[in-house]
């Protein structure tokens, strides 16, 4: 029985042995200096043990260079697509397809009438124009994003499963209802890669607070945590605020590099005693993203490097400028950012605009939220085309759900739509797509999809088609089966590939 | 005989007679001969049963064709293609068609598992009689369309005590939790790992329980203590802290989506819950006091019936009646749950006797009112507060059943609108109550009371404005055509917005009177029952406009004892009854659920992996055996969670090691077996408290105020008591995985992003806390660079470093460029308080109009003076691995 005074050396409680002469005695550490002085009577022949190896030896080495084949690495596709990256513009709070991509002229004439259901029809505020030499019809409302009319692929005959925002905003980002599955970038990073080691390779970019649904929507859930999604609140003011921490205050990089590769010396030890762990590995991993992230996001996230001629373009500073919700500016920010990031070879860029729910005061205010994308999109798929980037770029428009064709009863003098699973659009662009389309269609009023109608999965299975994969070969083993981001469902919408 | 209760006829048509949706009413018949019953039991019954149920019965798990067989009113009510019998014709009968197997499209049963020829003459025949049969629904109203799907789900079951399965190797064996664990193991010719090393044992026990490292010290007298409870001494001492409390209340307020603002608050009102913390520390306290779980559930389903309950009692022990209460739940509510005398009530001295602690009871309701206000929607409410009570306390997904029955679980909607109507009766009173009976007149309270009477009366002014507003408008004849425009002239037209405006300053300055006010006294977020209680319709497809059958309040069918005579509960909301029928000991659910929550926080992964649902969606639990012996060991406790912890710390399984064995890594790679223990990253929590803890700046003060992510009070506090805004939950916690606020969430992930290395390699907080480890006198005054090393490692991995670990740190700090000379710095603290933290929390901008949204400062305002080498290696140690995951 060891007593108070005697050193532990001895005992076994160690694994690893205890320095010979190095007090494994608490108290000379952590107690007050008399005590601690009155107990140093231990040899420090020891000493000579830091001149056995050479420090300079430990401290060195180039850290980075090793963690080239890590799980991030770009990886084939399975078979040749033009697209490498996704900017995925989430229109959260489902947006009026009648309003926007899907006109109907039956439904004007029978504004304020009685339709199907008892309901009371409520005709599209807006007008519907032809555009570009494929004639596709859009709403004012996107008129400067119609320019593009020939680079743009419509599906008008979406539909899902349940018109509630949370659970259908969720299933549109991971294919699931109830159990939290991967979500659909974190498929995309898990499947391909992604080519820039030095920034996460699937981005959110997102205003204050989470969309509904939270994290989830851009979780990897089940698939490693190097795949989810980072998060970004482009509300900031400034980059170094946009991104957490991402400036070492105190030391300069090479400092901080000599650090981390001595932090990666000793995982090194710990990961042997546990002879490694997945969970190990992924936060090494993480620790280089986010070493070198400090130089490259602080770049790439600082829009104020982009000419002020493009910055307009984008909406940028245009009224409510200064981040204000009511103008382009803030989405503009967040658009620009995404180029910016898919020029750096970031795999996937998903852009929140949330706002799209209109039971009421439909004609201002989904007026209101098209003209915070609008000029941005347009700028976006311009600069994008601009830069050779547009057919290497699938850019995708689209919400969680439509809206119904007659009033809702909630929306008193000044109308808007309730929701509505059976219809919606969505709009593609770029990569892969066959511009000036427009793929399937609703019944007259556009309350339901009635031909070649298409489901989230089927969108899934274009998109993950578009850059390279086939949806039934992209699976992860988990509990005991082959997930999916598709199920067991999915069809490419082929009409729309170029 | 098969049958329990024959209807007679009279009643088959009386119920035939209420349901008037039926497509095809059965003919009423008078009751039936006794040669047609025999018949029918003799022939038809078992038939029906053997051939068809399997299908078409309530009792399957999935329904062919919506039809069912299991009543005569079913029959005559049919399926997708129409009725399956006309009385007296065989020959248009579907089922008599389908059985002759005449037309390819309609065979049954299906698969060519045709019945025989005499089979088919007995249904004819039935059917030629005029389908007598003695079977009617048994649940009055239930809906004719629900399936009652996944009855047969196990955890739908009573819990059955199982016997301890014997093992060969008996000597690892701790308790009975190791025979469960040990016989799986070997089952699958497996071994336990070694037990855990004395040091990482402690750490992980420390981690586990209060959320903390250990003291050096304390590492160093476990290492030492021979004795053969060392361990089980560790693990009672941790218990009895207060550390405990506050760190195992934070997974339950995940679970009860605890924040301390509304998030979409109704119309003017403040975004705060002023008093929200009052429930933050009942859980706090209730984790504490070991208060035992019926009662955890009670108290924040019904506290205010709860705290009349104790307050009753207390009295009649102060006035020295007969030591056992004569009070029973009777007595505080007429309640016919009675015939389930299901929670032991006179076992309550643990609160009864810390008057008046019973009055903290209606605190703990915070649980049902602190959710998301849904600019006030009160269905919504309702339906986040059905969310979080099932999803907590059953590990259900009753709001599933909102718009229609349940996918997967046997949850019909009229077991939702059962529960609605128990929240719907259930308000906050206009005042909340106090925490304390009397509060005590000091000046502050009196001065309180005089500026709460002077908003008052600002609010009555204000009322009255908007009446002769309202007035004014009635008058005009309102908005539309034909109103008054002489009348309406009179109105000024900007006069609502700016009664608005007032409306929102003045229920902001009661929020910062609430808020900041020294003197304004504790309140609990309580519910009262509204005085006249009623029973609501179904909604259906969950459109208002849309109203079905009025439902009473009553308990969920599947988890009655009794599913066709379920109690109603008439007497208030229901709430007591709910809470009651939620606590009761047979409820297959109740134990199960808390006992797979703790196992999963204990081992990083539960029985059952969702611990939220455990319905047919949920994967079937690793050791079903072992979660229901914990559960009915649980109850037996008395619901003592200290005693689950004390059972599952004290197993064999968990005291092994973390340590890989490539053999078994390749046979259960998830460590489904519990060959070893889990790897655990450490959550925000942990990870924040225990570098304050290293470096003894922790304050260990209990409970109070939540602080905010900006002050430099989150740099010194645990972050139990940081200020979770629903709105804008901290980013930095987000990062680390804090679950949102919106939904009860039973499991956090744990993800390893950028940002949190970001938080540690640079984040000011954690710079300086490394500087504050070397920048004292104890450390300069070690008597060499070895001891110095030796320091670093006992206080942040607490162990002793290796030979090699020595060197590798003595090398990184002599071959760095500044600073290896141990020197004290002149200039004390190394943080500055700035004049933030002096401004009183409710003038920050989280709260005023153009909030701030990014926490640009957690923990204050830092200076950014140089580092020496021994802070970077201070430094380099808390971003290693090991500082954060425990093994």
């Amino acid at each position: 029985m060891p007593t108070h005074q005697e050193p532990l050396d001895h005992l076994d409680f160690n694994p690893h042995q205890p320095c010979r002469g190095i007090s494994t005695n608490i108290e000379d550490y952590f107690q007050t200096r008399r005590q601690f002085l009155s107990r140093m009577g231990m040899g420090l022949g020891a000493l000579s043990l830091a001149n056995i190896i050479d420090p300079h030896n430990l401290v060195a080495g180039d850290g980075a260079g090793k963690l080239t084949a890590g799980p991030l690495t770009p990886r084939p596709t399975h078979f040749p697509a033009k697209a490498k990256s996704v900017i995925h513009i989430f229109a959260q709070g489902a947006p009026s397809h009648i309003d926007t991509w899907d006109p109907k002229p039956s439904l004007s004439r029978l504004s304020g009438k009685t339709i199907t259901g008892g309901e009371i029809g409520l005709g599209s505020p807006f007008s519907f124009s032809k555009y570009g030499q494929s004639g596709l019809e859009i709403s004012e409302v996107f008129a400067k994003t119609a320019a593009h009319a020939d680079d743009l692929a419509v599906i008008r005959s979406m539909w899902t499963d349940i018109p509630a925002h949370e659970v259908a905003t969720v299933f549109m980002n991971t294919g699931s209802l109830r159990i939290a599955k991967p979500s659909m970038g974190s498929w995309l990073v898990y499947g391909l890669g992604t080519e820039n080691q030095n920034l996460p390779g699937f981005i959110a970019l997102r205003g204050s607070g989470l969309p509904p649904g939270g994290a989830t929507n851009y979780q990897s859930a089940f698939l490693p945590g190097v795949y989810q999604g980072t998060s970004i609140n482009t509300q900031a003011p400034s980059v170094a605020q946009m991104i957490q921490n991402i400036r070492n205050t105190y030391v300069s990089k090479g400092e901080q590099r000599r650090q981390m590769d001595f932090v990666h010396q000793l995982n090194e030890i710990h990961a042997q005693n546990l002879q490694r762990d997945a969970a190990l590995e992924t936060r090494l991993e993480s620790y280089e993203i986010a070493f070198r992230m400090q130089t490259e996001a602080l770049d790439a996230f600082d829009i104020n490097k982009e000419s002020e001629a493009t910055r307009t373009a984008y909406g940028i500073g245009a009224s409510g400028g200064g981040g204000g919700a009511k103008g382009p500016s803030e989405t503009g920010k967040q658009l620009l950012i995404a180029r910016r990031l898919v020029e750096r070879g970031v795999r996937v860029v998903q852009v929140w605009h949330n706002g799209w729910d209109h039971h009421q005061q439909l004609k201002t205010r989904l007026a209101q939220k098209a003209g915070e994308i609008d000029q941005p999109l347009a700028a976006l798929i311009s600069d994008l085309k601009q830069r050779g980037l547009l057919d290497s770029t699938l850019v995708i428009w689209g919400g969680e759900f439509g809206r119904k064709s007659s009033r809702d009863r909630n929306g008193y003098d000044d109308p808007g739509r309730d929701h509505n699973a059976k219809a919606f659009s969505t709009v593609l662009a770029g990569g892969g797509i066959k511009g000036g389309t427009v793929h399937g269609s609703t019944d007259e009023f556009g309350s339901a999809s009635i031909q070649d109608k298409v489901h989230p999965h089927d969108l899934h299975a274009t998109i993950l088609h578009c850059m390279g994969i086939d949806h039934t070969k992209l699976t992860y083993r988990f509990n005991g089966r082959d997930f999916r981001l598709t199920d067991v469902a999915g069809n490419v919408v082929k009409p729309i590939l170029a | 005989m098969r049958a329990k209760a024959f209807f007679t006829g009279a009643t088959v048509a009386a119920t035939l007679a209420l349901s008037g949706s039926l497509r095809a009413a059965a003919p009423a018949t008078p009751a039936i001969a006794a040669g047609d019953l025999a018949f029918f039991e003799s022939k038809i019954r078992p038939l029906l049963i053997d051939k068809c149920y399997k299908c078409h019965s309530k009792e399957s798990d999935k329904i062919r064709g919506g039809l069912y067989l299991d009543t005569r009113e079913a029959l005559f009510q049919g399926g997708n293609t129409g009725p399956a019998v006309v009385a007296g014709k065989p020959d248009e009968s579907l089922l008599i068609q389908a059985v002759r197997y005449k037309d390819e499209d309609l065979q049954m049963p299906p698969k060519g598992e045709k019945l025989t020829d005499q089979q088919i003459a007995d249904l004819t025949e039935w059917v030629k009689r005029g389908v007598p049969d003695p079977r009617s629904s048994a649940t009055k109203g239930a809906p004719a369309a629900y399936s009652g799907v996944g009855k047969n789900h196990w955890a739908f079951k009573p819990v059955q005590k199982p016997a301890v399965p014997a093992v060969k190797n008996t000597a690892w064996v701790q308790n009975p939790i190791d025979n469960f664990v040990l016989a799986k193991l070997e089952a699958n010719g497996m071994t336990p790992n070694t037990p855990a090393e004395r040091t990482r044992l402690i750490r992980r026990v420390y981690f586990d329980l209060i959320g903390l490292p250990p003291h050096p010290a304390d590492v160093q007298a476990f290492v030492r203590d021979t004795s053969p409870d060392a361990y089980a001494k560790v693990v009672d001492k941790l218990l009895n802290t207060q550390q405990y409390g506050e760190h195992w209340a934070r997974y339950w307020l995940d679970v009860a989506r605890y924040s301390d603002t509304k998030g979409d608050a109704k119309g003017q009102d403040d975004l705060r819950y002023p008093h929200a913390w009052t429930y933050r520390d009942w859980v706090i306290d209730a984790f504490n006091s070991d208060l035992p779980y019926d009662k955890f559930i009670i108290a924040q389903i019904a506290g205010d019936y709860f705290a009349q309950y104790l307050e009753k009692q207390y009295k009649s022990k102060s006035t020295s009646l007969p030591a056992k209460p004569t009070a029973k739940p009777k007595a505080v509510v007429a309640t016919d749950v009675a015939a389930e005398p299901a929670v032991e009530m006179d076992k309550m001295e643990v609160v009864a006797d810390r008057d008046p602690g019973f009055r903290r009871m209606m605190a703990a309701e915070g649980f049902l009112t602190l959710g998301n206000q849904f600019n006030g929607r009160k269905d919504d409410i309702i339906g986040d507060q059905i969310d979080v009570t099932t999803k907590a306390f059953l590990g259900l997904t009753v709001t599933c059943a909102r718009c229609h029955d349940h996918k997967f679980d046997p949850i019909p909607t009229k077991d939702y609108y059962s529960l609605y109507g128990v929240f719907a009766n259930s308000r906050q009173p206009v005042e909340l109550p106090t925490l304390v009976a009397k509060v005590p007149q000091t000046p502050d309270l009196l001065d309180y009371l005089a500026k709460s009477a002077a908003l008052e009366k600002r609010q009555a002014d204000l009322k009255k404005e908007r009446d002769e507003l309202q007035a004014a408008i009635r008058a005009s004849g309102g908005k539309g055509k034909g109103a008054n425009k002489a009348a309406a002239g009179k109105i000024d037209p900007g006069k609502r917005q700016q009664l608005q405006k007032m409306e929102r300053e003045l229920q902001r300055d009661i929020g910062n009177l609430e808020t900041e006010h020294p003197g304004a006294p504790a309140r609990a977020n309580s519910l009262i029952d509204n005085p006249r209680c009623v029973d609501f319709p179904v909604l259906l497809r969950g459109e208002i406009a849309n109203k079905g059958d009025v439902v009473p309040r009553r308990f969920l069918e599947i988890l009655s004892p009794d599913p066709k005579k379920r109690p109603e509960w008439r007497e208030g909301s229901g709430r007591w009854q709910l809470a009651l029928a939620i606590a009761n000991p047979k409820n297959p659910l109740t134990a199960r659920v808390l006992v797979n929550r703790m196992w999963q926080q204990h081992w990083g992964a539960g029985f059952v992996s969702t611990p939220d649902d455990l319905g047919n969606m949920s994967s079937p639990p690793t050791h079903p055996e072992l979660l229901d012996w914990l559960a009915a060991t649980f109850v037996e406790n008395k619901w003592s969670i200290k005693s689950l912890h004390r059972m599952i710390l004290l197993s064999a399984a968990y005291q092994q090691s973390g340590e890989n064995n490539p053999a078994f890594a390749e046979k259960d790679p998830n460590n489904k077996l519990l060959w070893r223990f889990n790897l655990r990253r450490l959550d925000f929590e942990e990870l924040h408290d225990s570098l304050l803890a290293i470096t003894g700046s922790l304050n260990l003060n209990y409970g109070g105020k939540p602080v905010d992510i900006g002050t430099l009070q989150f740099a010194k506090r645990r972050s139990v008591y940081t200020l979770i805004d629903r709105g804008n939950p901290p980013e930095l916690l987000t990062q680390f995985d804090f679950p949102s606020p919106d939904v009860a969430s039973g499991r956090r992930y744990e993800t390893l992003v950028p940002q949190q290395a970001l938080f540690l390699m640079n984040s000011p907080m954690v710079i300086e806390t490394a500087r504050k480890l070397v920048d004292r006198p104890a450390f300069a005054e070690l008597k060499s660079d070895e001891e110095r090393v030796t320091l670093l490692y006992l206080a942040i991995f607490q162990r002793w470093p290796t030979k090699q670990e020595v060197a590798l740190g003595l090398g990184y700090v002599k071959s760095n460029p500044s600073g290896t000379e141990v020197t004290l710095s002149k200039d004390a603290p190394a943080t500055k308080i700035t004049a933030r933290d002096a401004r009183p929390a409710a003038k920050k901008e989280l709260y005023s109009k153009k909030k701030n949204r990014y926490n640009v400062d957690i923990g204050g305002v830092y200076d950014n003076k140089p580092l020496d080498a021994w802070t970077k290696l201070a430094h380099a140690l808390f971003q290693s691995n090991e500082a954060i995951f425990y093994n």
